[in-house]
């Protein structure tokens, strides 16, 4: 045990001797401090001495509570952006290192001719890595849980879940890091074909959010082109007059350009749930970061919470002249329950055995080089 | 000697770097518990790479033998010796302190024992004072006596250091000869690397020289130099007539003086000369016992018989020609 604690504190020392570290540090507070600034009431909110009278967004008719309203600030704001990106960035920018120093000659000789296994001197340095954003998501949502609680009256302990959520979304690229640390011994390349591999998961990511989209819209079109063809249907049923072959013809041409309407619909959507399917495979076997994150807002947030949206129009898919207008609100929602659908499990799963998979690669790596 | 009385006891070393280069080429070794024990050579003779062998740094392509009575990378056993190796990078965020407490942590020993040996080290290699500066405001000699106290940090049973003089002025030099001394008569097992054949010599109870990755010589320095023993005799005048009745006896002119050779190392040998030297009325202006010294012995080593000295780096196999004869 003692060579596992030297090493932490060791870590903590190197964390401790870097600027951004604190830095980083400072940052996150001011933007728990900016959360304080913020406030809702029956009118609207107030961000510092200024009131915003809000029509969408109050506790009054808009229906928020101020619960959901600190919930969706910390998640949206605090996790999303300032952790999930801002944050991250900085944490890799201060463990790139980690490796490539430790793996530096002279660096490396003493600690391997030490009583410690080399996979479990790599397992604890990849352990020691992780250690920046967990101090710094600590800190984060303990002093948003803080905040939030004094400002807005509300004690929301499900805020902590962030702190294992958010240090296994920076594990992923952690993992990254410390296999191309490994490979290649040099920080800058470690550091930038990081954010390059984050990048091309970011596209992957967005590039199926895309086709899901595009997969319900095409699936809203077939559902209002098949609405369509019933209402031609019963309305050719109602001719009642056979004399009346012009309305008849009209009306059988209608049907059947909206058979023709409905058979390309299910053909565009049989294509799309191919693309979709095959990049759904792709996005399987690769960390889901945007995910990872998104299972914050899903477990601290209910559904059921969220203010009632307003009633939309009732309009048809496709109007009588066949052209198709999607429901988009209708549209956002389906996205969003169609994305809490997927299981924690299967996120998390398949993004934990992406990252062991990494680790273990990277170990053996190291476990068989001479330094 | 038996496994318990070997500190290291290595033999059919081999390592080869990258399928060509043959960094060793069936090293054998042995060094006693309790000596002080030198390894010499030129540069990329192997020794750094024999040394990173026994500290799990490098992995062998063969060896056999042991390591303190276990096998080479048994890991357990390093628990039980200190390293400083050549080109240490400590990190520069921690203090002289954390270093020598780092390096008795990652040993296995309890916080109380590594906070009292880290006190009683920076004392015994003169840093106390700077024991709490970063070692980013050392100098070289301040980084090698750190680095020094940190692999003596866990009491180790052999002391492995890998030219620990690097860098440091005379006096620290010195300071640190008297401390292996004291380490060997602790009872400890020195095992240094060194390009300073002088320190050496003065500290080192047996040596040996490698040369491309194989040990060309062992031994004590008396067994080494054994050969190259002799007494010269000045005496003026020219070569005495009978000189050729003695064995082993060379002569050179210089001027008017005449130096007698007898390959020998025992004084009593040359009395008989003495004595016809002074029955001759010569006058003996000096009596000289000679040895090699261990530069002259380690590039004789290096030297091979055409008078060149040995190309630095390991034996590179030339690549095999696709489809040619090999």
């Amino acid at each position: 045990m003692t060579p596992v604690l030297a090493l932490l504190v060791d870590a903590y020392r190197l964390l401790n001797a870097r600027k951004i570290f604190w830095l980083t540090m400072i940052l996150s507070l001011l933007v728990v401090g900016s959360f304080s600034l913020v406030g809702i009431d029956e009118q609207g909110i107030s961000i510092a001495w200024w009131d915003l009278e809000l029509f969408e967004l109050n506790t009054g008719s808009a229906g928020y509570t101020k619960a959901l309203f600190y919930k969706v600030i910390f998640t949206e704001f605090g996790v999303n952006i300032w952790l999930a990106w801002i944050a991250t960035i900085l944490g890799l920018i201060t463990t790139a290192s980690i490796f490539p120093e430790f793996l530096g000659a002279g660096s490396i000789d003493v600690v391997l001719s030490k009583p410690i296994g080399r996979f479990k001197l790599f397992l604890i340095k990849y352990i020691t890595g992780l250690l920046f954003v967990f101090l710094q998501v600590c800190t984060f949502t303990t002093a948003s849980f803080l905040v939030i609680g004094f400002r807005g009256g509300v004690w929301e302990p499900g805020l902590f879940i962030a702190i294992p959520l958010v240090t296994l979304f920076f594990s992923y690229l952690f993992s990254i890091c410390a296999l191309l640390g490994v490979i290649t011994r040099s920080t800058i390349a470690s550091l930038l074909l990081t954010v390059l591999v984050w990048f091309l998961l970011f596209i992957v990511q967005a590039a199926e959010s895309s086709l899901m989209f595009f997969d319900l819209m095409l699936e809203q079109r077939v559902e209002g082109y098949q609405t369509a063809v019933e209402r031609t249907e019963t309305q050719l049923a109602k001719v009642e007059d056979p004399d009346d072959t012009e309305r008849w013809a009209f009306l059988h041409e209608t049907l059947e350009k909206r058979k023709e309407n409905l058979a390309e619909a299910e053909s565009s959507t049989a294509s799309l749930d191919a693309w979709h399917t095959g990049l759904m495979s792709v996005l399987t076997v690769l960390p889901k970061t945007g995910e990872t994150i998104e299972l914050l807002s899903r477990w601290t947030i209910d559904l059921a919470e969220l203010p009632e949206p307003m009633a939309s129009t009732s309009r048809p898919l496709v109007n009588d002249d066949g052209d198709f207008r999607p429901d988009r609100d209708r549209l956002g929602q389906d996205m969003n329950e169609a994305r809490r659908a997927r299981s924690s499990w299967w996120i998390l799963g398949t993004s934990t055995i992406f990252e062991l998979v990494l680790v273990v690669f990277s170990a053996w790596l190291f476990y068989r080089r001479d330094f | 000697m038996t496994d318990e009385q070997h500190a290291i006891d290595v033999r059919d070393v081999h390592k080869t770097f990258k399928k060509r280069v043959k960094a060793l080429r069936g090293v054998d070794l042995q060094v006693a518990s309790g000596e002080i024990f030198g390894l010499l050579g030129p540069n990329g003779a192997g020794k750094s790479t024999l040394v990173k062998i026994l500290m799990t740094v490098v992995r062998p392509s063969r060896i056999s033998g042991t390591f303190l009575g276990h096998a080479i990378g048994h890991k357990p056993a390093l628990q039980h010796v200190g390293y400083l190796p050549e080109h240490h990078n400590f990190p520069d965020y921690l203090t002289g302190r954390h270093v020598i407490e780092f390096s008795g942590a990652l040993a296995g020993m309890l916080k109380h024992d590594r906070r009292t040996n880290a006190n009683r080290l920076l004392d015994r290699v003169g840093m106390t004072r700077w024991a709490s500066s970063r070692l980013k405001t050392y100098s070289k000699g301040m980084l090698q006596r750190v680095g020094l106290a940190q692999a003596m940090v866990n009491d180790p049973k052999i002391v492995v250091l890998d030219e620990p003089t690097d860098g440091v002025d005379p006096v620290g030099r010195r300071e640190i000869r008297d401390l292996l001394l004291e380490l060997r008569d602790e009872g400890r097992t020195i095992f240094l690397n060194s390009h300073l054949l002088s320190e050496l010599e003065m500290v080192c109870d047996r040596v040996a020289i490698m040369v491309q990755g194989q040990v060309s010589m062992h031994g004590t320095i008396d067994e080494l130099t054994h050969d190259s023993r002799r007494f010269e005799i000045d005496c003026v005048g020219d070569t005495p007539s009978w000189i050729d009745s003695i064995e082993d006896a060379t002569t050179e002119i210089s001027g008017e003086t005449c130096c007698i050779r007898i390959r020998t190392d025992e004084p009593h040998d040359i009395q008989p000369v003495l004595d016809r030297l002074r029955n001759d009325g010569r006058i003996i202006t000096r009596v000289h016992a000679v040895r090699e010294s261990l530069e002259d012995l380690f590039m004789r080593a290096v030297t091979d018989e055409r008078g060149e000295v040995a190309s630095p780096g390991g034996v590179v196999e030339p690549r095999r020609a696709k489809g040619g004869d090999a």
